[in-house]
């Protein structure tokens, strides 16, 4: 007689706590349907049309905007630039970074000071810090090119945006400039959290200055420093403001990555289809690098 | 007492607020602030993009709109920016997302072409009626009518883009007695005046419109053509060989930086006084006019010089226009505006805004008393009459010559970067003119057929 009445009870429990579940869910996965998959579904389902842009309009086209993606050099070339430009930028963050929080880590004068200071080119809007960089290049007015005449290490302004491979490099650098405060703030998270007892031992044992570097600080901050390259290569991987603003991808294609590839044949070209199709290609290299940070964030 | 009688006693003091009070008064005022009141700001919203968007300009196109929101209570518009070299990827944009502004101005001709043949532009005859057909002047509006009886926009301006800017000073320091006419001229005369800081020109060669802009000039200097009058490609050609030789041969009189010049760097260089010639519209004279009036008194223009004296010059004129988008809304208010824009009052205080830049279009404007009443217009008479003319008999990609059919890729080529890249593979890569005009060719091809 009670049974049912209970067994009844118990079931609409569950589910209401399924729907209240589904409920709380609701919301993220909407969010993450609008802002993730739709994109994604979207950007696969243009790259096999071949579509003008300003009326969206177009044709299928199977693979074809693979196919002569992969056969056209500029392809190729922008790929080796994105590779070019993020090994460069990475490597440089990362030693300036590390070297800065290194110090920073140390009792030094004004050490708050400098540890927000240091901050401040992470913080700065693109836009901004690309206009600077264009002043300090400028070949007319440009503090950089005066200094070296000045110094007599240059007869004539040098061309630093608009031949290679000053361009190049000149991205490299101010790429690092503006990003290697993030591997400051994560290294000397993790130098904080190192215990003094390590190093006490290692001093009492005789180790000089540069075991314990390597010995003791680099071990420890093995893990942290992989998190920071895999985030970073990702990063600086899809950077289209600073190299787009800076060099605008020239002289022709020098510096062209896969991001300012994909705007130029969205938006300059207009084939939409053909965009699609470049940010697919980048979006499969980036989940290289995405499922060894997952991996490495799992562990 | 204790903390809670303190707390009751807050609660229950008259005149101080209890925390539930505080947030029953928030839920309410983000309630209200959500609720759809009655607007008392504007029902309508005109927005307005163009490209021309200087201090100057921007007072004279307050003045258009307040005087035309005065006329049309409920009516706002708002003014927004875009830029030379950015407005086709931000059209694109706006018309693949279908938020495109009501009315946009100042875009070259080439591009309405463009838009046009895609079928995304309303066709703009009311209001070219509106302000009154026989009041432009002849032919202002045939490169809009690109199929017949209708036009697509109207001309809001002239432009003479590629004229040849000098310093007199200069030119009489180095005995030059004569502006240049031909590329031997000025190479000579470059070759005098650069020293000691100065350059002897301000050409670009970055992958950008004003890099485009000027090989296509050159290579009509030259005596060739982008595109035949049937619009086949007909770049491959001695003349073409010869304008990017031109171009290369130029490289040493401009400033290293010129590898990333565009229209801003290009004007900068000859108005603060680091380039002993420019290559610019009339901007320069209300720039030099208000930033280096020292040298105000010895700049002058021409066209720009040709390969001989048997090759007439080729001035680039955008053609600056006004059109409005199809999926604009509010149409019919729109075209009001877009026809206010050519009332005498703002329509003066535009183009004198930059006086000598953008050319007026309308006989009765032309004629005006308070056009011609202005100090840059009077001092520079001879060079505005020099632009006007040059501009009037001014082609572009779009129509390279009167025996040239509308060309509705030009847009397309010209933002491609095809041609501005053409000239750094020669010019900075060292490449050899003839293999690259064939592969330019090829894409021009390509862009033409697809």
């Amino acid at each position: 007689m009670t049974g049912k009445p209970i067994s009844k009870k118990r079931l609409s429990l569950d589910a209401r706590y399924s729907i209240l579940g589904a409920m709380l869910i609701a919301p993220t996965i909407i969010v993450f349907s609008a802002v993730i998959v739709y994109p994604l579904v979207s950007a696969i389902y243009l790259s096999v049309f071949s579509i003008y842009t300003p009326t969206m309009e177009g044709e299928w086209a199977g693979l074809d905007n693979y196919s002569r993606l992969l056969a056209s050099g500029e392809f190729w070339r922008s790929l080796l630039n994105n590779i070019v430009w993020t090994a460069g930028t990475l490597t440089l963050q990362m030693v300036f970074g590390v070297l800065v929080a290194l110090m920073l880590h140390q009792n030094v004068v004004f050490r708050s000071l400098a540890r927000s200071l240091v901050l401040f080119p992470y913080f700065l809007s693109a836009v901004v810090a690309v206009l600077v960089w264009r002043w300090l290049f400028n070949d007319l007015y440009g503090v950089l090119s005066h200094m070296l005449m000045w110094a007599g290490l240059i007869d004539m302004p040098v061309d630093w945006l608009g031949s290679m491979p000053n361009a190049m490099i000149s991205l490299i650098f101010v790429g690092a400039w503006k990003y290697f405060p993030f591997v400051v703030i994560a290294v000397l998270a993790r130098l904080q959290s190192i215990p003094d007892e390590l190093y006490e031992a290692a001093t009492i044992d005789g180790a000089g200055r540069l075991a314990r570097f390597t010995d003791i600080t680099l071990p420890q901050l093995k893990d942290v420093l992989i998190v920071i390259v895999l985030l970073r290569t990702i990063w600086d991987f899809k950077e289209f403001d600073l190299i787009y603003l800076l060099t605008g991808g020239g002289p022709i294609i020098s510096t062209q990555t896969l991001p300012l590839m994909v705007y130029k044949e969205a938006f300059a070209l207009n084939q939409m289809g053909g965009a699609s199709a470049v940010a697919v290609i980048m979006m499969l290299i980036m989940l290289i690098f995405m499922t060894f940070y997952l991996r490495k964030a799992r562990d | 007492m204790n903390d809670k009688s303190n707390v009751h006693q807050a609660r229950s003091c008259p005149g101080q607020l209890s925390r539930r009070s505080v947030l029953k008064s928030a839920v309410a005022l983000t309630a209200a602030a959500a609720l759809p009141f009655p607007k008392a700001r504007a029902s309508t919203t005109i927005r307005w993009w163009s490209t021309q968007s200087s201090p100057e300009q921007l007072a004279a196109y307050r003045y258009q709109i307040k005087t035309f929101e005065a006329a049309h209570p409920g009516v706002e518009v708002v003014f927004e920016r875009t830029s030379d070299e950015g407005y086709a990827t931000q059209l694109a944009a706006a018309f693949a997302g279908g938020n495109v502004p009501n009315i946009v101005t100042h875009l070259p001709s080439f591009a309405v072409a463009d838009y046009w043949s895609a079928g995304l532009l309303l066709p703009f005859d009311d209001v070219i009626a509106e302000v009154g057909t026989d009041n432009f002047y002849e032919g202002a509006n045939r490169i809009y009518e690109i199929e017949p009886g209708t036009h697509a926009a109207a001309g809001i301006g002239n432009t003479a883009a590629n004229m040849l800017w000098m310093r007199t000073d200069r030119m009489e320091k180095a005995g030059i007695e004569r502006l240049p006419a031909t590329w031997d001229e000025l190479r000579a005369a470059c070759s005098k005046m650069q020293g000691r800081g100065i350059y002897g020109a301000p050409l670009p060669y970055a992958k950008n419109s004003m890099t485009t802009l000027v090989i296509i000039g050159f290579i009509h200097q030259a005596g060739g053509q982008i595109l035949s009058p049937d619009l086949e490609v007909a770049i491959v050609s001695d003349e073409a060989v010869n304008a990017l030789e031109f171009y290369r041969s130029m490289r040493e009189f401009s400033p290293p930086g010129a590898t990333n010049y565009s229209w801003g760097e290009s004007l900068s260089a000859f108005v603060s006084g680091a380039t002993a010639t420019g290559l610019y519209a009339g901007r320069v004279l209300i720039n030099v006019s208000k930033q280096n009036p020292r040298i105000a008194e010895h700049i002058t223009c021409a066209t720009y010089p040709t390969i001989s004296a048997d090759v007439p010059p080729w001035t680039f004129n955008d053609f600056p226009s006004v059109f409005i988008p199809a999926d604009a809304a509010d149409l019919d208010i729109t075209k009001k505006f877009a026809a206010w824009l050519y009332r005498a009052d703002g329509y003066i205080q535009q183009v004198n805004a930059t006086p000598g830049h953008v050319l007026p279009v309308l006989k009765t404007i032309a004629r005006h008393e308070a056009y011609r009443d202005n100090d840059i217009i009077r001092r520079y008479a001879t060079e505005v009459e020099r632009m006007s003319s040059a501009a009037v008999a001014g082609h572009n990609l779009g129509w390279e010559t009167p025996h040239h059919r509308a060309n509705v890729k030009a847009g397309a080529i010209i933002n491609s970067g095809i041609l501005a890249e053409m000239v750094q593979r020669v010019v900075l890569n060292d490449e050899k003119p003839r293999a690259v005009l064939a592969n330019t060719a090829g894409r021009i091809e390509k862009i033409m057929k697809g």
